[in-house]
């Protein structure tokens, strides 16, 4: 198995797993160091050229990891919006329990 | 005084036009359904949200307030803004679970995520909650146009705040969110393009890189070029405080100020991966102006270092810009400081509004209004709400320390209910509702009372939220065990739409039992 899952299902990818959290976890860490990397490089520092290309790197880590699942997971649900959408409205009636 | 060429005003005037006609373009397209008057129909591509989640946070207080803590903290003060960062986690979990839920509002989810009274109490307080925030809101940028447009052309403050503030609301009157987001899209490009044109040739006009880092190195200044320069102000507790905070407060809904504008963005992506993308690359955005903003303000401080008052030193990035740009292109950075402001103006109208329409007037005074009559409310409301904003702008200078304590007080006692609505099960609406009273109370102790008599000392903002966390939780777990469960067919049915992460372990069976879910 490999370590990050590229062909998912539609069950599969209706479940939280490890994908999401190297997700979030690469998607912090662009935070900083896209933040940073811009700053520095402003000011023409070399370390902030680096930083910068680590930080669109981590970016396109994120998205290499997180979107085969997102796509799978987002056409799923789009099929089921139409129902979910006409229920909404009953849903959120005031209830009197 | 800034002086306009003619080529100024022209750029002033196209600009106006462009955003006027966004109104009368997008006229029809509003007035089709209450979901296009308020969430465009749920049918955006991801960036048409996600400029408008940049062009929204991109206000005409934004570039002062970053002035104000660059200018204090040097390059660290970069970290005071970074509490945008819940983005980064919110875009891959809160922001898919809200999306599927398909609320309209944070207060319509409530009664999506609990059930009975305390759901409906939860609706209402929250809604009521947010129409304040956001007349708040209208007040605090609209006033800071009001300063912007004294400096520059020496105009009284009400001047800034009324005009632009209402040229503004023509278009959101009329197009609802349809004219907001399109609004926005010209509006965010105008406002990074002159963002970045002005920032670099106030940097040229300072000296370049090369010449700030010379001239701040000369003032014995050069820790400022450090992002990570600790003061006694900025300590390492306060910088891991404000990590948790952004980045756990992404599993929670409503952990930040900023998610009842992006839940409205969210919501209107046309599927739970463009939500996504929207949310977490119009926030990048966000980051990385602030970063282009800092060093055009060190540029700033290199010119004026000794700058003492706030008041002083916080237009500093406008002033940089106003002295460095040639004639005519003055005009155009006008035009983008108007962007700035009616990108923030329209947002805080069009979300007021619904909150007003769909979570007071729709779901609690007529349940069975018709499309046109949920427009025509959600045209007045927009009116109402501009009106009340100019009341709180003008006397906002009285009450900013009030109103920047209910900011407080709405992300520090309740940051942990926040998350946890979202992750576990059991919580359950009485205690949420528990923990927002509390809160309403403890926090002034925590903040105001008990320092003030001596009873504790004044505690640094990162010790009191710690403390509001561990005192609330003190109250809102023992409410939420005295109080039974929501009503569990309520909870399988938000469960097997939302998917919600945590702890969730009874719900998920009852779903599988039901027949609804297949077991992992």
């Amino acid at each position: 198995m490999s370590l990050i899952k590229r062909n998912w299902t539609a069950r599969e990818a209706d479940e939280w797993g490890k994908e999401d959290l190297i997700a979030c976890v690469f998607s912090v860490l662009a935070y900083i160091l896209l933040t940073i990397g811009v700053a520095l490089s402003l000011l023409l520092f070399p370390i902030g050229f680096i930083i910068l290309a680590a930080g669109i790197i981590a970016t396109i880590v994120m998205f290499w990891v997180i979107n085969p699942k997102l796509k799978v997971l987002s056409a799923d649900y789009e099929k089921k919006q139409k129902d979910y959408l006409v229920e909404l409205e009953k849903i959120v009636e005031w209830e009197e329990d | 005084m800034v002086q306009f060429a003619l080529l100024d005003w022209i750029w002033m005037i196209l600009f106006l036009l462009l955003m006027i006609g966004c109104g009368a373009l997008f006229y029809r397209l509003g007035k089709r359904s209450e979901s296009d008057f308020f969430l465009a129909g749920r049918g955006l591509p991801w960036w048409l949200p996600a400029s408008s989640v940049y062009a929204t946070h991109t206000a005409t207080d934004t570039p002062m307030w970053v002035t104000g803590v660059i200018y204090k903290h040097g390059l660290a003060g970069i970290w005071y803004s970074f509490f945008s960062a819940w983005c980064a986690v919110s875009a891959f979990v809160s922001t898919r679970i809200f999306r599927r839920s398909l609320a309209y509002s944070q207060a319509e989810w409530q009664t999506l995520r609990f059930s009975g009274l305390g759901a409906e109490l939860l609706r209402g307080w929250v809604a009521g909650w947010q129409i304040f925030m956001n007349m708040f809101i209208l007040g605090w940028v609209g006033i800071a146009m009001g300063k912007v447009c004294h400096y520059a052309f020496g105009w009284p403050n009400w001047i800034g705040l009324i005009v632009f503030s209402s040229i503004c609301a023509f278009y959101v009157t009329t197009a609802g969110y349809w004219g907001v987001v399109m609004a926005d899209f010209q509006q965010g490009v105008i406002a990074f393009s002159a963002i970045l044109i002005a920032s670099i040739w106030g940097i040229i006009y300072a000296g370049g890189p090369s010449g700030i880092v010379a001239k701040l190195s000369e003032l014995g200044q050069s820790w400022r070029l450090n992002p990570f320069h600790f003061t006694d102000e900025f300590t390492p507790a306060w910088l891991i405080t404000m990590f948790i905070v952004a980045i756990i407060g992404g599993v929670g809904m409503g952990t930040s100020i900023d998610w009842y504008t992006e839940a409205q963005r969210i919501q209107s992506a046309k599927t739970v991966r463009d939500a996504s993308y929207s949310i977490w690359s119009g926030t990048a955005l966000v980051l990385m102006r602030n970063a282009i903003w800092a060093v055009a303000i060190l540029g700033f401080f290199v010119l004026y270092p000794n700058i003492i008052e706030t008041k002083d030193y916080e237009l500093g990035w406008f002033q940089l810009s106003f002295e460095a740009l040639p004639a005519g292109m003055i005009g155009f950075f006008f035009a983008a400081i108007l962007a700035i402001h009616i990108s923030t103006i329209s947002t805080q109208l069009n979300l007021g509004a619904m909150y007003f329409t769909r979570d007071l007037y729709h779901h609690y005074i007529n349940p069975k209004a018709s499309k046109e009559k949920l427009i025509r409310v959600g045209r007045i409301s927009t009116i109402l709400l501009l009106l009340g904003s100019f009341v709180y702008g003008l006397m906002m200078e009285d009450i900013t320390s009030w109103l920047i304590f209910a900011l407080w007080i709405m992300t520090a006692g309740i940051w942990l209910p926040n998350i946890l609505q979202v992750v576990w099960w059991r919580f359950n609406s009485w205690g949420y509702l528990a923990a927002w009273i509390a809160n309403l109370s403890i926090s002034w102790l925590i903040v105001w009372i008990l320092p003030e008599l001596g009873v504790i000392r004044q505690l640094k903002d990162f010790e009191q939220f710690w403390l509001l966390v561990a005192i609330m939780a003190l109250i809102y777990i023992p409410v939420t065990y005295l109080t039974p469960p929501e009503n569990m067919d309520k909870l399988v049915r938000y469960y097997v739409m939302s998917k919600p992460l945590g702890w969730w372990g009874p719900v998920r069976k009852e779903a599988e039992k039901r027949g609804l879910l297949q077991s992992k």
